[in-house]
């Protein structure tokens, strides 16, 4: 026996409110944890490139310590070689001033050349000769100058002359 | 006014998941957003500082290249060990005879270790021992001749005495042959 005259409409827990309202809130829903989880792993990455940019800078300072050190090296051997060549150098220039600086009439039999002072040993026809072609040029360049003479048999003179230059200006001469 | 069972249900879970978003943004996603801009910046100043730290790396690197470069003849010649016999071997030819004495440790000077040697010579002309200065300044070590310097008429020959320096970067690796005798 029938009580209604229209047939009865399936009826469900989901509405079509229900979905519409579950289908904006489930496609925010995503939105907002795919927004969460972006920001997560990029958050995870930042501390990651944090860490690694930490760990370059750290190797980057480090190498360039270790060149800075190569460098100031290289740059103190440089000095201290250049030192050591000019030396050298001027060394060879004031021993050949040295030599040229003795005229032909009177040779040399012994020269020592020390830190502030020359020392020379020789024979001279006289001492006029000695005094007006080498000792003045000696006391030019040297403060205190002493010469001994020994008469030889020639008639020549044997003689022995001592320069030296004052402490406080040495480091000028030298 | 009637209000049906579902709308109550519809309006509520709306109200509940309406505060849910906010929530969530407000507490979570938002305190997230600065904190990721601020971060993102920050990294960008780190790369900045990063890169300009790389550069200088770079040009540090190019600099000690460009040094190593001009001066490899006084690099190898500061780390080379000075032995006396390979030393009278390229300089024999400047004197007649030459003998060296045992090399012994000086003081360091400017953090280089010094060594010091007595020569004694035998040369024909003051012009050898000019030659022999030139020479050792392009030896395969850093050698300075030093004082005093003796110079003595022996007949023909000239019997020449000096001092050397040899300054080293190496400790304790200068050999000392200690050759002695006319070459």
């Amino acid at each position: 026996m029938r009580y209604s005259y229209i047939k009865p409409r399936k009826k469900t827990a989901l509405s079509k409110d229900m979905q519409l309202l579950f289908t904006f809130f489930g496609v925010t829903l995503i939105m907002l944890f795919l927004t969460y989880g972006f920001l997560v792993f990029r958050d995870y990455r930042f501390d990651q490139n944090h860490t690694e940019i930490l760990q370059e800078e750290k190797d980057l300072q480090a190498s360039i310590n270790m060149m800075k050190l190569k460098i100031t090296s290289i740059e103190n051997q440089n000095i201290l070689s250049e030192r050591v060549f000019t030396k050298n150098s001027v060394l060879k220039d004031s021993i050949h001033n040295l030599f040229d600086l003795v005229p032909a009439r009177i040779t040399l039999s012994q020269a020592q050349i020390m830190e502030n002072g020359l020392i020379l040993y020789g024979v001279t026809p006289n001492k006029d000769i000695y005094n007006f072609m080498l000792q003045a040029p000696l006391r030019s360049i040297f403060h205190r100058t002493y010469s001994s003479f020994y008469p030889l048999d020639n008639g020549w003179f044997r003689f022995v002359s001592t320069n030296y230059i004052d402490e406080e200006s040495n480091d000028e001469y030298k | 006014m009637n209000i049906s069972r579902q709308s109550i249900y519809i309006l509520s879970l709306s109200v509940l998941l309406l505060t849910f978003v906010l929530i969530f943004s407000f507490l979570v996603l938002i305190p997230n957003g600065k904190e990721y801009r601020l971060k993102r910046v920050e990294i960008k100043k780190e790369y900045k500082k990063l890169k300009q730290l790389s550069d200088f790396s770079y040009e540090t690197s190019m600099t000690l290249q460009k040094l190593k470069a001009d001066n490899g003849h006084i690099i190898t010649a500061f780390a080379t060990p000075f032995t006396s016999a390979r030393f009278e071997k390229q300089h024999r030819g400047y004197f007649s005879s030459l003998k060296l004495s045992k090399l012994e440790k000086k003081e360091n000077e400017d953090n280089f270790t010094v060594y010091e040697v007595n020569t004694t010579s035998e040369i024909s002309s003051p012009k050898s021992f000019y030659n022999f200065l030139e020479a050792v300044n392009k030896s395969d070590w850093i050698v300075a001749v030093n004082f005093p310097i003796s110079f003595k008429r022996d007949g023909e020959m000239i019997n020449s005495s000096f001092t050397m320096k040899v300054y080293s970067n190496n400790k304790d690796k200068v050999k000392d042959s200690n050759t002695s005798g006319n070459l």
